[in-house]
């Protein structure tokens, strides 16, 4: 290997790898649906698929240890395909195995580390295991049956892809395939569509055949032969009794026009004897006008007697490649694949535009000229359009993190001698991709958790007269510019006594201080209260539920629990879509100025007489269209001095399922918000997300209304506590 | 002057990870065939090939067009058995110069 490869090779095994893991990941996926449906072929295919890619690229960069690994795999692979051996759950469990072997050999390989003694030592387990699996011997290769003058002949038409060979096929590895599956009696290539040397480019697949086969085999053992190729692959497979209309079909489906002549004797439709004869006859007259050359099809219906039909739709077809020209270039411009740090550097100036933006706008208001502030609002109404666009691009669907949990669901639950079916609702529900990967860690402990405590075992859940396969379900929907996840079980519930007790044996309540009920649950993300002691090595890794709920409160989300005793429990996640940019809706309040994500303002009530007063936390009621609306007073419950003004302002915010108003002093509007994260020493201040820089330079804070809602709601609770020391 | 230049033989694999260096060297033949005196077949020695899979036997097919474009035609001499079974197994069978071990 000399220098350039050995730089392409690095510059290119990032790619592999990541390719590769992504293979590996759709094996667990396939392999997972297999066990509910282990007869699928589709399936079996796409495994082997998958499993053959991640050989064939791994054997490019020269890791061994990958193709001989996954080689063992593929075997059992095709065991299973050639229906020898059936998938159990056991051998499920081996190939899952297997499967987290591939992937680690190939982390190793990122890492240019040799596998460690132990990875080795379980790679050669699973090779025995394997072997074992597949049935020891060497599969046979499929003698090739004597075909009687019976056997069926069929006609198979193949076009491979350009890409075949860059994707590690090779026609002539199917086609050997083929021909074990019984014989093949003629076999033509269509030499035409190879171009010449010179314009040729070796590494696309130029190559195509028609071929007869003698075979008792179906047309889906047929078609199986070339499933490796199956989305680069224009197949036709014509059945022994096949009509002219058959073939007539296959011309017209040709994508490319060998002479018509060769169609004609490739697809059998007539004898080469006849062909030549006209051949014969064209080049005659080719040789006295090779203007006035009358068509092949001409000839061919007039001295071989052809099917009409037949030659007519020949003839169309080569009308129409000639009209159309050069081949239609096909959609493979759908996908780009892009570095996530070059998407992030865009969002970052893309902040700082619109940072910048209203600055500019500001200004320009303040000069009073009318055009410059009319140019200002266009730039403003392009940036807005550019940040939607933007941000669309990191959005990517929660379907593939919860894809994860179906292996880890199904290792759990056999670890823990349970049965679990996972249900997945709203896989295609789209959120910003940092958060999607930020939220993979606290989604696990919950489903493990959920897993461990719980859900019942079969026994268990029969004796409780629930049916013995207990459920997860996992589920992501958008909701008032936020998204949100559950995981709901149908198991045991949260046992509030237990959770009481607990919370006083650890000295996070008073003993024998009852909070109402629906601040017992709470109590379970209050640090401190799971302990070692009290998790598992399952749900547990050393993390307790206070640490979920950290990570996700430092996704500006909230989380919180429901539970019915006996029925099940459901945590709900709720996250905003973006950490980046939102609109926001500027309020002032004295000198200081907030912003609420305007996706949870519901309506706004302006200039009121400030006539009622808030209590010490800054609560009230007010009437809004009959009905009691609790309101929270800004300035009360943040202590800011200055005079309150005469009128004020409700903001009316929804807040997951309760509403509730804020009083503030002016309404400033819509305003488009770039969050910057707050510092350490503000990140512990509650009901506040982030902060954002206003055109004029100013800072103004971001509300995080769920957290709004709790803090107001549990100052009565906090303050009594306080107030009434035991 | 190209006209000097020797039939090159083909090498001892003709695969996928050989097809572009393979046909660069070729090119280089060809530009001397179209000044060479006419002559019906092109034998080429084919005795080494002992790796050969689809993208080869499509170089083969892809020289041969060049060739037929001048007038000629590729054969394939004295063609390792591995070669045969390739082009037989892919209906390139013409390029098989008469007497090979088929």
């Amino acid at each position: 290997m000399n220098d350039a490869d050995q730089s392409f090779i690095a510059e290119a095994l990032p790619a592999f790898v990541s390719e590769a893991l992504e293979q590996i990941a759709g094996i667990e996926q396939l392999l997972l649906q297999l066990e509910d449906a282990p007869d699928d072929r589709e399936l079996l295919d796409a495994l082997f698929r998958c499993a053959h890619t991640v050989k064939g690229s791994a054997g490019i960069f020269g890791l061994d240890a990958v193709v001989s690994f996954t080689h063992h795999v593929e075997s059992l692979l095709d065991r299973l395909r050639d229906g020898v051996v059936r998938l159990t759950p056991a051998l499920s469990t081996l190939l899952l195995k297997s499967n987290d072997q591939i992937r680690a050999l190939v982390d190793a390989a990122a890492g240019g580390r040799p596998a460690s003694a132990a990875q080795r030592a379980e790679g050669e387990a699973l090779v025995a295991e394997l072997g074992r699996a597949a049935g020891m011997a060497a599969a046979p290769a499929p003698a090739p049956s004597a075909p009687t003058p019976a056997t069926p002949r069929w006609h198979v038409s193949v076009r491979f892809g350009p890409d075949t060979f860059r994707n590690g096929m090779d026609p002539l590895a199917i086609l050997n395939y083929l021909r074990g599956l019984g014989r093949i009696v003629a076999i033509a290539c269509d030499a035409e569509a190879v171009p010449s040397l010179e314009a040729i480019d070796p590494e696309s697949c130029h190559l195509g055949f028609e071929l007869g086969l003698e075979t008792d085999a179906t047309r889906d053992r047929i078609e199986a032969a070339f499933s490796f190729v199956r989305e680069d692959v224009a197949l036709q497979i014509i059945a022994p009794d096949a009509d002219p209309a058959d073939f007539v079909r296959l011309i017209e489906s040709l994508p490319q026009t060998p002479r018509l002549g060769d169609i004609l004797v490739s697809v059998g439709a007539i004898s080469f004897e006849q062909l030549a004869r006209c051949v014969a006859r064209q080049g005659d007259l080719a040789a006295t006008d090779a203007a006035a050359t009358p068509p092949l099809g001409e000839i061919l219906q007039k001295e071989a007697g052809v099917h009409p039909q037949v030659v007519a739709a020949a003839l169309n077809k080569q009308q129409t490649t000639r009209d159309a020209g050069a081949p239609p270039a096909a959609d493979e411009q759908r996908f780009i694949r892009v570095q996530a740090d070059r998407l992030d550097a865009v969002i970052n100036l893309l902040g700082e535009l619109v940072i910048a933006g209203a600055g500019a706008a500001l200004l320009a208001r303040q000069s009073r000229q009318e055009t410059l502030i009319e140019a200002n609002e266009q730039i403003g109404q392009l940036i807005e359009e550019i940040r939607n666009g933007t941000l669309q691009l990191r959005m990517v669907p929660i379907g593939e993190t919860f894809a994860r949990f179906r292996r880890v669901v199904r290792d759990t639950a056999a670890e823990l001698g349970k049965d679990v079916a996972l249900e997945i609702v709203g896989g295609d529900t789209e959120l910003d991709k940092s958060v999607v990967e930020r939220i993979a860690d606290p989604l696990m402990h919950l489903v493990r958790n959920a897993l461990d405590h719980g859900l019942e075992t079969a026994a268990q859940r029969v004796a409780a007269g629930k049916p013995a396969q207990g459920r997860l379900t996992l589920s992501a929907c958008h909701d008032a510019g936020s998204i949100v996840i559950r995981i709901r079980d149908d198991g045991r519930g949260i046992a509030r006594d237990k959770v009481l007790a607990r919370a006083w044996e650890r000295g996070l309540l008073e003993p024998g201080v009852t909070p109402p009920d629906a601040d017992i649950l709470k109590l379970i993300f209050e640090p401190g209260f799971s302990t070692a002691e009290t998790v598992t090595n399952l749900s547990g890794r050393g993390v307790g539920m206070d640490v979920v709920r950290r990570n996700i409160e430092a996704l500006r989300g909230t989380v919180t629990v429901h539970s019915e005793p006996g029925q099940g429990a459901c945590i709900e996640i709720r996250l905003p879509l973006t950490l980046a940019i939102i609109d926001g809706f500027l309020v002032g309040v004295g000198a200081s100025k907030f912003i609420f994500p305007l996706a949870s303002v519901l309506e706004v009530i302006e200039s009121r007489d400030a006539t009622d007063t808030p209590d010490a936390q800054g609560r009230m009621i007010m009437e809004l269209r009959g009905q009691v609306l609790p309101v929270v007073s800004l300035r009360a419950l943040y202590g800011l001095d200055s005079a309150p003004p005469d009128r004020v302002s409700v903001l009316v915010v929804k807040a997951g399922a309760s509403t509730y108003g804020v009083m503030v002093d002016t309404l400033l509007g819509q305003h488009q918000t770039v969050i910057k994260p707050l510092s350490r020493m503000f990140r512990s201040l509650r009901g506040i997300s982030g902060s954002s820089i206003l055109g004029n330079g100013e800072v103004a804070l971001i509300f995080d209304v769920n957290s709004l809602s709790l803090l107001a709601a549990e100052s009565s609770a906090r303050h009594a506590r306080v107030a009434t020391p035991s | 002057m190209p006209r000097a230049r020797s039939t090159p033989a083909l090498p001892a694999e003709l695969s996928i990870y050989t097809v572009a260096e393979t046909r660069t060297a070729w090119l280089d033949w060809l530009a001397g065939v179209s000044a060479a005196p006419p002559a019906k077949l092109r034998a080429v020695n084919a005795a080494h090939v002992d790796v050969v899979d689809g993208a080869g036997v499509q170089l083969l097919l892809s020289i041969d067009r060049s060739l037929r474009q001048r007038g000629a035609a590729l054969r394939l001499a004295a063609p390792s058995a591995t070669l045969s079974a390739a082009c037989e197994a892919l209906g390139a069978g013409a390029l098989l110069a008469e007497g090979s071990p088929a």
